[in-house]
């Protein structure tokens, strides 16, 4: 085909411009993601120059490693308890911040503020909050109740650490429904009104469908960031106790980075990566984002 | 300031789909020539192969007797206003209409001179340092032509400039650009869609319909001796009427479709052009404005009768448009003007005498005018 | 009517005790911060200080290498936002508005990217970066976030809105694209590049995967691995502890209050759409 001086000069501006982010995906995306299957098949120790092709080795002694199992469990356990109501609890937010009220830019501020300060800062606080003579005992002990070592204790850590997953994120995803809240026409809710509706089946009949496609897309995000959950349990719990709050990215992190074992660590970030894609599939298959 | 000539220039996107069907058109030096046509029948797409925004996929463009096909747009010496203005938001007015001549390496008293004069034919010496959202539409277009002015290109063009003013401002801005051209001396390609802009504005007028040229012609031709059914229905508002019938020969030569029967006086000298339809299917044209109420006007010179029925009046003023529909014809619907002081009721039966000199007939087949 | 009263003072109740719910914890690290008692686990609990002292913050400056993260944290953030805004600009103009062979499927493999975990890239990009010599280094931290995906298409985005018009009319003006995109399109689409750049910011600014992976030595920690080393390694001074979270927060909580009509209004920019 022979090109234009017109369509010639789009392609050299074209290729300037697109080059460096290529060269740099290319580095750290595209290959990577071959690469990885590639390490998973080597047992390959950092600290060890002989890298031998074991096959599916990593993935068979993954099976059966009772910690991984523990750890493909805790986290379904995590995205399941957080998804639902983070999806839920941020619609909510975000249909009162979209009411008529007085100081709303403060209401918002902060409910956004967990969202945009550093995970590291709030699994800090939160810490202190879930510790024995924490605020959250405080708070219990005044109406009565003994509250426990949430961290410490195997029954609550895992649901300590979902409960401040859901109050971090739950502000960041406030922002993306209420732009979608304010898309809906109001003459949709006057007609409504006319027909007779009140604010509660306003909410379920008019708002929820309406945000359908921004529902889609934060639960898909939702579902993405708990099951890569690291920052809080790295932070809060190490893992412990007992494995109680062991994630799959926290297995992957300890395999990989604190034994060296990069080709188990692949290996199961492998899994998780199938985890992943087969979770949004099934979303996108049972709960399309379809807009009216 | 230069001509501009089309030479069987096509567009083909993705080699079937043909956008225009070899385009022959000769534009004179100071002419202002407005292209014209339904949506989609190919004139903006002529107008930005002038431009060279568009590539010209065969023929010959030339401004100034130059192949300009391969050159690009900056290297045309052309200006042009687009339909959604196109100002730069993060510019003054002044820095707007000054930019392409601070990419042309001008100095800085000749770009301010330049653009002070065209603020002031403009009226818009007081805006200079505002930003375009700022000023209103009939303003924001008149910087865009400032923008062009300033220019001094050999060819200005207007892309639908005016169809997103309310139709008061639209009049308004008709005759400035007119009275731009007339001050100017420049050539100017035009395209609407609006006929009326078209007939008021051109000097020549050239319509389209699929991406073919229709006629090429000065308004007042192009509205009296159409080339085609496409063109006569297209010009003149409203629109022509169309009847389907056929040519009879008698004691002359008779029209007739249905109830509808009416000779052809000798005196036109049709005959010829005719004859050869004796028999056959023929289309009839006729103008809402060449009829007139026999109940109320004295007969006319060269004129026949139709009986007609009433459908529906719509005053607009000084004038009424009466839909009406001939006796056994109850699905076919024409329109006539009248005084409106002349009222009407739905129903009603009147004699409508029509300027026989005023009637036009079309090839059934090739939709060509015949006569 | 009465009705509609109590309504409207039950809807605020509910609004002020979630408000508390989502800011009470930051206010209680902030009263801690300046608690001039080291011993915070006390039982009671107290709520407010008995005896107020700035001298947590002074101590985190003097104490620990509050500096030195502080320090590796900006230089990340300022250089990889930069990068971000730059690039993004670049590329997303570049989908948006140019025409080159083979455009739209490498916009859909970049797009299929992003469905990518990034756990399965952590140990691949840790073993390229170890062949280059990149561990516990700036360019290890830095280079990985110089660029996303995201990023580009929201610009892609953007840009898809400014109205060809305007690009035709710089045409014909006698723009070369390079000059279209510099001086027609980047002025007007501040909006864009602004979301942009605090998203990166804050992206970058929190990060804490990654510099805690190839971070091995105290010194090139980032402000985040290092308050988590300081959680982890000690056992710990709260009050030290909160007032270096409070530090670290501010930038971020600044930069929202700043910028946030870039946040709420979206990137659609009045005066480009008529």
């Amino acid at each position: 085909m022979k090109l234009t001086t017109k369509q010639k000069g789009q392609l050299r501006t074209a290729y300037l411009f697109i080059g460096f982010p290529l060269l740099l995906f290319s580095i750290f995306t595209f290959f990577p993601i071959l690469f990885a299957f590639f390490i998973s098949f080597y047992d390959w120790n950092l600290l060890i120059p002989d890298k031998p092709f074991i096959g599916l080795a990593n993935y068979f002694e993954l099976f059966e490693d009772k910690v991984f199992l523990i750890a493909i469990k805790n986290t379904v356990m995590y995205t399941i308890g957080v998804v639902p109501i983070q999806t839920l609890l941020s619609l909510i937010l975000a249909f009162i911040m979209n009411q008529k009220l007085k100081g709303r830019a403060f209401f918002r501020l902060a409910f956004y503020i967990p969202a945009i300060t550093s995970s590291v800062v709030t699994s800090i606080i939160f810490v202190w909050i879930y510790s024995k003579p924490g605020l959250l005992n405080y708070l219990l002990s005044l109406i009565g109740v003994e509250g426990t070592d949430w961290l410490f204790n195997t029954g609550t850590a895992l649901f300590a650490i979902m409960a401040l997953n859901i109050w971090t994120t739950s502000g960041y995803f406030m922002i993306s429904f209420l732009a979608g809240l304010q898309s809906i026409p109001t003459s949709l809710y006057e007609a409504a009104k006319i027909d007779g509706a009140n604010q509660w089946q306003q909410f379920w009949k008019i708002t929820v469908p309406m945000v359908r496609p921004v529902t889609y897309f934060v639960v898909v995000l939702g579902l993405i960031g708990c099951f890569q959950v690291f920052d809080q349990i790295y932070v809060m719990s190490a893992g412990g106790p007992v494995n109680s709050t062991t994630t799959m990215s926290y297995f992957t992190y300890n395999n990989s980075f604190k034994y060296f074992r990069l080709g188990y660590g692949a290996a199961s970030a492998v899994v998780l990566a199938f985890i992943i894609f087969g979770a949004t599939w099934m979303q996108k298959k049972y709960f399309p984002s379809e807009a009216y | 300031m230069a001509n501009v000539e089309l030479k069987k220039v096509k567009k083909i996107y993705d080699k079937n789909v043909v956008a225009i069907k070899g385009a022959d058109v000769s534009i004179k030096d100071k002419e202002f020539v407005v292209l014209v046509g339904p949506s989609g029948c190919g004139k903006s797409t002529l107008l930005r192969m002038i431009a060279g925004l568009e590539e010209i996929s065969d023929g010959d463009l030339l401004i100034d007797e130059k192949k300009v096909n391969d050159i690009s747009p900056k290297d045309r010496d052309i200006a042009m206003v687009f339909q959604n203005y196109a100002l730069y938001p993060h510019m003054t007015v002044f820095e707007n209409m000054a930019f392409g001549l601070k990419l042309r390496k001008y100095k800085k008293d000749e770009i301010k001179k330049r653009v002070e004069n065209a603020a002031g034919i403009l009226g818009l010496t007081e805006y200079l340092k505002r930003r375009p959202k700022e000023m209103s539409g009939g303003q924001r277009q008149r910087v865009a032509i400032g923008r062009a002015l300033v220019r001094q290109p050999k060819v200005f063009l207007f892309d639908e400039p005016l169809s997103n003013l309310d139709a008061k401002l639209r009049v308004q801005m008709r005759i400035e650009i007119k009275r731009l051209h007339q001050q100017l001396q420049a050539t100017m390609i035009y395209v609407t869609h609006d006929q009326i802009e078209a007939m008021t504005m051109g000097d020549k007028i050239v319509v389209l319909k699929d991406g073919i040229v229709q006629q090429v012609d000065s308004p007042m031709n192009l509205f009296n001796n159409p080339a085609n059914k496409f063109v006569a229905g297209f010009i003149g508002s409203p629109s022509m009427n169309f009847l389907n019938g056929k040519i009879e020969k008698n004691n002359e030569l008779e029209f007739t479709a249905g109830s509808v029967r009416f000779g052809i006086p000798d005196e036109l000298n049709l005959h010829d052009k005719l004859t050869p339809y004796i028999g056959k299917e023929i289309i009839f044209g006729f103008r809402p404005e060449y009829m007139y109420d026999k109940g109320f006007e004295q007969q006319k010179q060269l004129s026949v009768d139709l009986n007609l029925i009433i459908d529906v009046t719509e005053p607009v003023g000084s004038e009424s448009y009466n839909y009406f529909h001939f006796a056994g014809k109850e699905d076919q619907t024409f329109c006539f003007r009248s005084d409106s002081a002349n009222a009407y009721r739905s129903g009603q039966n009147i004699t409508v005498g029509m300027d026989v000199r005023r009637l036009r007939f079309f090839d059934s087949e090739t939709e060509n005018r015949i006569a | 009517m009465k009705e509609i009263k109590i309504q409207k003072i039950l809807f605020y109740v509910v609004l002020l005790v979630m408000t508390a719910i989502y800011i009470g914890p930051f206010l209680f690290s902030l009263s801690i911060s300046f608690n001039a008692d080291q011993d915070v686990f006390q039982w009671p609990i107290k709520l407010l200080p008995d005896e107020w002292t700035l001298a947590n913050y002074q101590k985190v400056w003097d104490d620990l290498p509050f500096a030195q993260w502080l320090f590796n944290s900006v230089i990340i953030t300022l250089i990889q936002t930069l990068s971000n805004v730059f690039f993004a600009a670049l590329a997303g103009f570049a989908f948006a508005r140019l025409d080159f062979p083979g455009k739209n499927i490498l916009f859909s493999i970049l797009l299929a990217s992003l469905m990518i975990p990034g756990i399965i890239l952590l140990v691949p990009k840790f073993i390229i970066l170890n062949e280059f010599n990149l561990i516990n280094t700036y360019g290890g931290l830095i280079l990985p976030g110089l660029v996303s995906v995201v990023n580009i298409f929201l610009m892609k985005q953007f840009f898809e809105t400014i109205p060809k018009d305007l690009e035709e009319a710089a045409l014909i003006d006698g723009c070369s694209y390079f000059r279209i995109f510099w001086q027609i399109f980047l002025p007007v689409s501040k909006p864009a590049l602004a979301a942009v750049a605090i998203y990166t910011f804050q992206g970058s600014w929190n990060e804490f995967m990654w510099p805690v992976i190839v971070t091995t030595t105290r010194e090139m920690f980032t402000l985040p691995v290092g308050m988590a080393f300081l959680k982890n390694e000690f056992s710990v001074q709260w009050p030290l502890l909160m007032a270096g979270t409070i530090l670290i927060s501010l930038p971020t909580i600044a930069i929202f209050l700043i910028f946030q009509r870039y946040f709420v209004q979206g990137v659609a920019s009045a005066g480009l759409k008529e």
